[in-house]
């Protein structure tokens, strides 16, 4: 279960004050693909990293009994002047998972081959991502937090990315920020739109899309 | 319960080791330079101090006098400064969920008390091996000094993080604190036998207590009156809670 409880997360940076959320309560519907949509600067991403439990809420709870994934689509956990294959145990060391055997899978997916064993500060931003990316899938949650993910890498690795997470959330669900409809429609069962500091929800991604179109 | 004491250790030794990269580099001899250093450093000064041609004020051993301060201070003084650090050089480690601030400034205690353990343990035994030193004499004495300036750098140290963070001129006030300390804590003389307006103020400074601490656990006969156990401790012990304390209060708006 993942819910916000009467949540408010209010920025205020050099006297600019931001509000994300305004007492909002929501329950993300169990064992279902959620989209999380909403115009830029809408606080999607903060409203991921609240779930993922990195940020805190300025007031209220957020609940989360299910094992959920740190936001996949940026490279942001890295060392860059450590190496691959040390990101990567430290990692899973972190998680309580077998070191080498993530190694494996990751070094399998990622297909990276010797730069690996290179500091992650020589790699392409590509490079970085097939590296997250590969890392996440690799260790096992029951929600993975995607943050616009499908954008990265060549073609061939979009594909094979696809198939990965198709693969993944047969047993596990995505919560998905994403701008492409395309996206949203192929991965996701229902959806919640973030405006104006409150959050709505939609059975139906259709509808959700629909609204989407018109406010943003 | 069970679950968070083991995810809090994993998570530790997890950073610890990644610690233990970051400092030292890639090559092994970086384990080398991060031991040696400081032992290149004091014994230098001492070297510079019978070149001059000054007496031990206590024992036959002017190294092992020093020794008993300078790598006492040193301990404390890495332990302050490294752990300033350890928020804003640790950001993008908080993208994962379990770690959370406080461990980064666990992970730095345990790295750089376990690097002075072993400074310890080879500059003691170097003296001995070479006939200037001697075994000590209450080497529990030694643990508990050791331990309570774990206690003392690891409260400061925090403290240093949470204000280094909040501002970057910390950094230059904090000096103007350390700087003295060397003077203050006892390192070329016995602070007992100093005159008392001069102890009315050196008491207060925690580290000359441990370094007082120390030299009694080494010499039998070594008699401090000026240290007082329960100082160093006491403050130690507030000022670790204070820092953990802060640091929770401010952590929402430090993110």
């Amino acid at each position: 279960m993942i819910a916000f409880e009467n949540v408010t997360k209010i920025y205020n940076v050099k006297n600019v004050k931001k509000v994300i959320l305004d007492d909002a309560s929501y329950r993300f519907a169990d064992r279902k693909n959620v989209a999380l949509m909403g115009h830029n600067g809408a606080g999607k991403s903060t409203m991921m990293r609240m779930i993922a439990g990195i940020e805190l809420p300025t007031s209220g709870r957020v609940r989360r009994t299910e094992k959920v994934s740190w936001p996949m689509g940026f490279a942001r956990g890295f060392n860059g002047m450590m190496t691959g294959v040390e990101n990567v145990r430290f990692v899973s060391r972190v998680y309580g998972c077998h070191t080498d055997t993530i190694l494996e899978q990751v070094q399998e997916f990622a297909e990276l081959g010797k730069s690996l064993a290179l500091p992650i500060q020589t790699y392409s931003s590509g490079m970085k991502a097939r590296l997250a990316f590969g890392l996440s899938l690799a260790i096992s949650f029951e929600c993975y937090l995607i943050d616009e993910i499908t954008a990265v890498g060549d073609r061939r690795f979009k594909k094979k990315s696809e198939t990965a997470l198709k693969d993944k959330i047969k047993d596990a669900r995505v919560v998905m920020i994403s701008h492409s409809e395309k996206t949203i429609k192929d991965y996701c069962d229902c959806g919640v739109f973030a405006y104006g500091s409150k959050l709505y929800h939609y059975d139906d991604v259709n509808e959700l899309l629909k609204d989407y179109r018109k406010f943003c | 319960m069970f679950y968070a004491i083991w995810l809090q250790i994993r998570v530790i030794a997890a950073l610890t080791l990644r610690e233990t990269r970051m400092t030292f580099g890639t090559s092994h001899s970086g384990y080398f330079w991060a031991v040696f250093q400081p032992i290149f450093s004091v014994s230098f000064l001492m070297t510079l101090f019978y070149l001059i041609g000054r007496q031990s004020p206590f024992g036959t051993s002017l190294a092992l006098f020093f020794a008993t301060a300078v790598l006492t201070l040193e301990f404390y003084n890495k332990l302050s400064v490294s752990l300033m650090r350890a928020f804003t050089s640790n950001k993008s480690l908080l993208s994962y969920p379990m770690i959370k601030e406080p461990d980064t400034l666990f992970a730095r205690l345990s790295l750089i008390a376990c690097t002075f353990l072993v400074i310890n343990v080879i500059f003691y035994s170097g003296l001995l091996a070479v006939g200037l030193g001697q075994f000590p004499a209450h080497p529990e004495r030694l643990i508990y000094a050791f331990l309570t300036t774990c206690l003392l750098g690891f409260g400061v140290g925090s403290i240093n993080a949470i204000l280094y963070q909040k501002n970057q001129a910390w950094q230059h006030i904090e000096k103007i604190f350390a700087r003295p300390l060397f003077f203050l804590s006892g390192v070329f003389y016995i602070p007992s036998t100093m005159p008392p307006e001069a102890v009315a103020v050196l008491k207060w400074n925690p580290i000359l207590h441990v370094v007082e601490w120390t030299r009694e656990g080494f010499y039998s006969n070594y008699h401090s009156d000026v240290l007082n156990i329960g100082y160093p401790l006491g403050l130690g012990a507030a000022l670790v809670i204070i820092a953990l304390f802060a640091e929770r209060i401010t952590r929402k708006q430090r993110v």
